[in-house]
């Protein structure tokens, strides 16, 4: 392309740079919000990832149990009888500093001489002399533990201090011995809230006498003879698992948050991508004179094409960057916001840390230019159609959109029947599901400026009633405009449609959960007993607990549940073991019609019954029967029910506790029901319990479990509702620089108006109803698109991705709401462009082209 | 202050800023309008004709000076008082035409009416006798795209005298238009804004308007000359 055209190209958009700003900020923000998502859920879970690496070294395979943890003769059977060598025992637990700020960290009992191929992470960065003087001191010495560096200067701590800990057998001094030095961020951030010691303080400390969380394992590929004589040698409480599959089942587990998290991220993008279409489409017409002139001159079509497309990519470049600069530190906040509702949900992440790879800002990059170069197609074509020879009037410019808008309302109407087929035939594919909601959305997007101009006939002839011209100015301004006014109201109905569909879909969700949750809570108090469920002195003080429990005055009767986890066709399942009383009985909602002697059979066959999600992800049928590990061999258990339960979206299996303890040893109780006889002052049994009970367990009326459910449910959404409010953003951004560039281009006749006697004030009003009618419309038309999505969300999205019915609760509030978002949106997004012009003086106005 | 003359320039004064560098456009114009009285305005392009006009309607404000119009001195009113006192009392037909292009032939003819007062049924009625008198009675709810030149003008023209203003300023009216038409514009503005007793400042370069002028005055070195 010629040296002087791009001159003329690089002269404009410096001319104008409101533009030019607004365009960068339109790729920026839809960039970043896409890569801050990817940054965020993926640093989350590499973060998991490597906190395991770096406590399980070269391991390829792990031992892991469920709640009752490994016996540590299983070891010591595995080393000596089996001769296996390369095994790391290991325990685990959570303590919490005394002192300062009462921080929760990972206490990590290790065997200090392990083999070097078992080396954790940490170990491997460290001198030899450290390892060989500190590690047998840390073997000798009892209660002695080692820090990082930096976490015991936070601390305040030198060698030889001591400092108290409390765990789930009160409080406990430790003493360190040693500092460990960590040689990267990643390893900086793991070791922060990590204390190390031996196997035998851990268990002292944690009071797991005997018992080991997890066996780490080096097992070469060509070694099968070794997987299987550990396999033969595991009792039924444990599972061997590759380190690999780990990691890949922490990723298939949130897969359908990702998803949905990312597809949030995207219809930012989307939103991003109308606007910069509306500014690309904006500079092209703007200078529809200058193309002619140059068409004049012998540029040709081609020549034309590239000179906007060439903008376009100079712009996709700077915004992009932009972008990923933004993200990254959007991300930072996202971080913390997602990996909090993964601990909520799924598992527990101690130290996340945003981690950046070439691979995300490549795909930024990708997205970023891709998105551009597709919204700038339709306007560089315009533009190589300008005549040579005539200009082409505003006006006629506008006929051509509207010739245009029907062309495109045909193909919209195949997109939302597109979508809305896929939704019904997407099967169980989450993926197909969120793509009908933007195939919907897009649709709808692309019929806007037909809809508009409908709209704009009505509220012309209202207005024009009662206000008479300058009434009818508004709505004929955005039907004049309408290829720009269109396409910023059809941004902004995205926007607020997808608004007032989630939020339609959280309350519905909300209402659903807590017909649930105060279904599930027919117990007067709930007795919560916390701790690692590993050891029989447990179970026999939880059994004296409840014992006097029930003995108190006012108690009616009691229930329990122990929530723990089984081996079920080869996975770590949850389970939830019952001991249920009529009342109790009556908190289950079940998805189906259940049989009269459905608790007789719960109570006294081999049978289990299962919540939605885990039937849904397991694809299991009532009558189907799976297989439990045990001690004596794998037993089939039946399912005889399926249950509505919000509590995970991964769901878990349920059994009496007759059938419980028939097969699994007794690990206690994890919470107890209390039932209190009628007239009986809940407060004063409350704190009759109370004394009955340790500092680590708590008793909270059903109300308080209640609210605290609810509080916890409100978290989990936090994110979604952080990224539509960044969506909705966007979609402002839109308004606000279509209608500056309207203005803009606008000075003129705005001067003419000024000119016959419209006064500075008339004009501010005249632009704010323009700009107000706009997010009327636009929040108008968002109603029963907010609607269609909401309902994709419910019965088709959220069940395919979490396993979850739930009912549509329809609230007008939330389309008021919605309707308001946008109104108030345009409004605002008018102010500005409103004063700008209404302060132009009007002979300057007059003298503009 | 009163004068007899329906407009009263006294020493008048205007210049603009380009490049951190002061020009002058006007020193101490001096001028007085009688009532009814048809005034040429000639000049080179860029020689300020736009911008006297400007200052005549109170869009522009002046340096110094005063513009006297019905014995009232725009220069001394607020912006949003001149664009009252513009609203009432004046008359705008441009070069390009100007009309609002989301209105109608007859919304744009109504619009300054609807900025006096509530309009009313004959208002609507002198509306489409003007139109008929302009010979655009089919045209009543054409948008002003469809219009040719010369129509877009003369409805221009009827918007500029819908609402019976003392003063009519044209800038350039014929400069966009052929012959024929342009001598058709002149004629009709002839009719309706001399022989309706109104003062008219007209800037041109068509020297056809020369014989219909009581007053021809040039724009020269910053100041009025008479021809």
């Amino acid at each position: 392309m010629s040296a002087i055209l791009k001159r003329s190209s690089r002269n404009f958009l410096w001319q104008h740079p409101w533009q030019l700003a607004l365009a960068i900020l339109g790729i920026a923000l839809g960039v970043a919000v896409v890569i801050a998502i990817d940054l965020a859920m993926e640093s989350s879970l590499k973060s998991f990832n490597q906190a395991s690496q770096a406590m399980s070294g070269t391991a390829t395979h792990r031992i892991i149990a469920s709640d009752g943890g490994l016996d540590e003769k299983l070891y010591t059977g595995l080393r000596v009888e089996r001769g296996i060598a390369n095994l790391a025992p290991i325990v685990t637990g959570y303590v919490k500093l005394v002192q300062p700020g009462e921080d929760n960290f990972k206490l990590i009992g290790i065997d200090p001489f392990i083999e070097k191929s078992l080396h954790a992470g940490w170990q491997n960065g460290q001198s030899e002399s450290f390892s060989r003087d500190l590690l047998t001191r840390l073997l000798s010495e009892p209660n002695s533990v080692l820090l990082s560096e930096k976490t015991a200067q936070q601390l305040h701590l030198q060698i030889n201090d001591q400092f108290k800990v409390i765990t789930d057998q009160g409080a406990q001094q430790l003493k360190l011995i040693g500092l460990f030095s960590v040689n990267d961020a990643v390893a900086e951030q793991i070791s922060a809230k990590l204390i190390i010691t031996d196997i035998a303080t851990a268990q002292e400390v944690l009071g797991l006498f005997g018992r080991l969380s997890s066996i780490d394992i080096v097992i070469e590929p060509d070694d099968p003879g070794t997987l299987a004589a550990i396999q033969q040698s595991l009792p039924g409480s444990a599972l061997l698992v590759s380190i690999d599959s780990q990691a890949e089942s922490m990723r298939e587990m949130t897969r359908a948050f990702a998803i949905n998290l990312k597809a949030l991220g995207l219809l930012s993008l989307l939103v991003g991508m109308f606007l910069i279409y509306n500014t690309m489409t904006f500079l092209v017409m703007q200078r529809r004179r200058l193309i002619g002139s140059l068409r004049l001159l012998g540029v040709t079509r081609q020549q034309i094409f590239k000179l906007v497309i060439g903008e376009a990519l100079l712009l996709a470049l700077i915004g992009t960057v932009v972008g990923i600069l933004l993200g990254i530190a959007l991300g930072q906040g996202l971080l913390y916001l997602i990996s909090g509702t993964i601990n909520a949900i799924y598992f527990r992440i101690d130290a996340a840390t945003l981690m950046i790879t070439p691979l995300q800002i490549g795909k930024g990059v990708l997205l970023g230019i891709s998105a551009t170069l597709l919204a700038v197609l339709p306007p560089a074509y315009e533009a190589t159609q300008l005549s040579a020879v005539k200009v082409l009037a505003r006006s006629q410019l506008e006929l051509g959109s509207r010739r245009l808008i029907k062309t495109v309302g045909l193909i919209s109407m195949l997109l939302i029947i597109g979508g809305l087929v896929t939704a019904w035939f997407s099967g169980q594919s989450i993926t197909l599901g969120l793509a009908s909601i933007f195939l919907i959305l897009f649709g709808f997007g692309l019929l806007t400026p037909a809809i508009t101009l409908l709209f704009t006939k009505l509220f012309e002839r209202v207005f024009g009633l009662f206000l008479g011209i300058l009434g009818r100015l508004p709505a004929r301004m955005v039907a004049a405009e309408i290829s720009r006014t269109g396409i910023a109201i059809a941004a902004l109905m995205i926007a607020v449609s997808a608004t007032i569909g989630m939020d339609l879909m959280i309350g519905s969700f909300r209402q659903t959960v807590a017909q649930w949750v105060h279904a599930s809570l027919p117990a007067d108090l709930y007795v919560s007993i916390l701790g690692d469920k590993m050891t029989a002195e447990k179970a026999l003080s939880d059994h004296q607990l409840k014992n006097e429990i029930a003995k108190l005055a006012g108690v009616q009767m009691l229930s329990s549940a122990l929530h723990t986890k089984l081996i079920a066709d080869d996975q770590l399942t949850k389970i939830s073991v019952f001991e249920l009383n009529e009342a109790s009985k009556q908190g289950f909602i079940f998805k189906h019609q259940v049989a009269d002697d459905l608790w007789a059979r719960f109570d006294n066959q081999q049978s289990i019954i299962v919540t939605e999600p885990y039937a849904y992800h397991h694809a299991v049928k009532i009558g189907q029967k799976i297989r439990l590990k045990t001690d004596q061999g794998e037993q089939a258990f039946e399912v005889i029910a399926i249950y509505a339960d919000y509590s995970g979206d991964q769901g878990h299996l349920a059994m009496s506790r007759q059938n419980y303890q028939r097969y699994w040893p007794d690990l206690g109780y994890s919470g107890i029901g209390v039932y209190a006889k009628a007239g009986t002052d809940l407060k004063q049994l409350e704190s009759r319990i109370n004394q009955l009970m340790t500092t680590q367990q708590t008793v909270k009326s059903n109300q308080d479990i209640y609210k605290a459910s609810m509080e916890v449910f409100e978290q989990t959404f936090t994110i979604t509702e952080t990224l539509r409010w960044l969506s909705a953003a966007i979609a402002f951004v839109g308004v606000f620089s279509a209608l500056m560039a309207l203005q803009f281009e606008r000075t003129r006749q705005l001067g003419i108006l000024r000119a016959i006697g419209i006064t500075s004030r008339q004009l501010t009003v005249l632009i704010i109803s323009e700009t107000g009618l706009m997010g009327l419309i636009a929040g108008l038309l968002a109603i029963p698109v907010g609607f269609i999505v909401a309902y994709v969300l419910i019965f088709v999205v959220y069940q395919r991705s979490f396993g979850w019915t739930m009912a549509f609760y329809f609230d007008a509030g939330v389309l008021y709401q919605g309707v308001a978002l946008a109104f108030i949106a345009a409004l605002l997004a008018g102010i500005f462009p409103a004063m700008k012009m209404a302060q132009t003086h009007p002979a300057e106005a007059l003298r503009t082209e | 202050m009163t004068t007899d003359a329906a407009i009263s320039i006294q020493k008048l004064n205007k210049s603009y800023q380009e490049s951190g560098q002061q020009h002058a456009v006007f020193n101490d114009l001096q001028l007085d309008v009688k009532r009814g009285e048809f005034i040429v305005l000639l000049g080179r392009s860029g020689s300020g004709k736009s911008t006297f006009l400007n200052l005549l309607s109170g869009i522009d404000p002046p340096d110094s000076g005063k513009v006297i119009i019905n014995n009232i001195d725009i220069t001394g009113l607020s912006e949003h008082d001149r664009t009252l006192f513009r609203r009432h009392h004046i008359g705008f037909v441009f070069q390009s035409y100007n009309l609002i292009p989301t209105l109608t032939v007859a919304e744009n003819l109504l619009l300054p009416l609807e900025l006096i007062k509530r309009v009313s049924r004959k208002d609507h009625d002198h509306v489409e006798e003007l139109l008929a008198k302009l010979k655009l009675s089919d045209r009543l709810d054409s948008y002003p795209d469809r219009l040719s030149g010369g129509e877009q003008q003369r409805v221009a023209i009827a918007r500029a005298l819908i609402h019976d203003p003392d003063v009519i300023l044209a800038d350039e009216p014929t400069g966009n238009l052929d012959l024929d038409t342009a001598e058709q514009v002149l004629e009709l503005l002839d009719i309706l804004v001399r022989k309706a007793g109104k003062t008219m400042i007209m800037a041109t370069h068509s020297q056809e308007v020369i014989g219909k002028a009581d007053r021809v005055l040039s724009i020269h070195n910053k100041t009025l000359q008479l021809r």
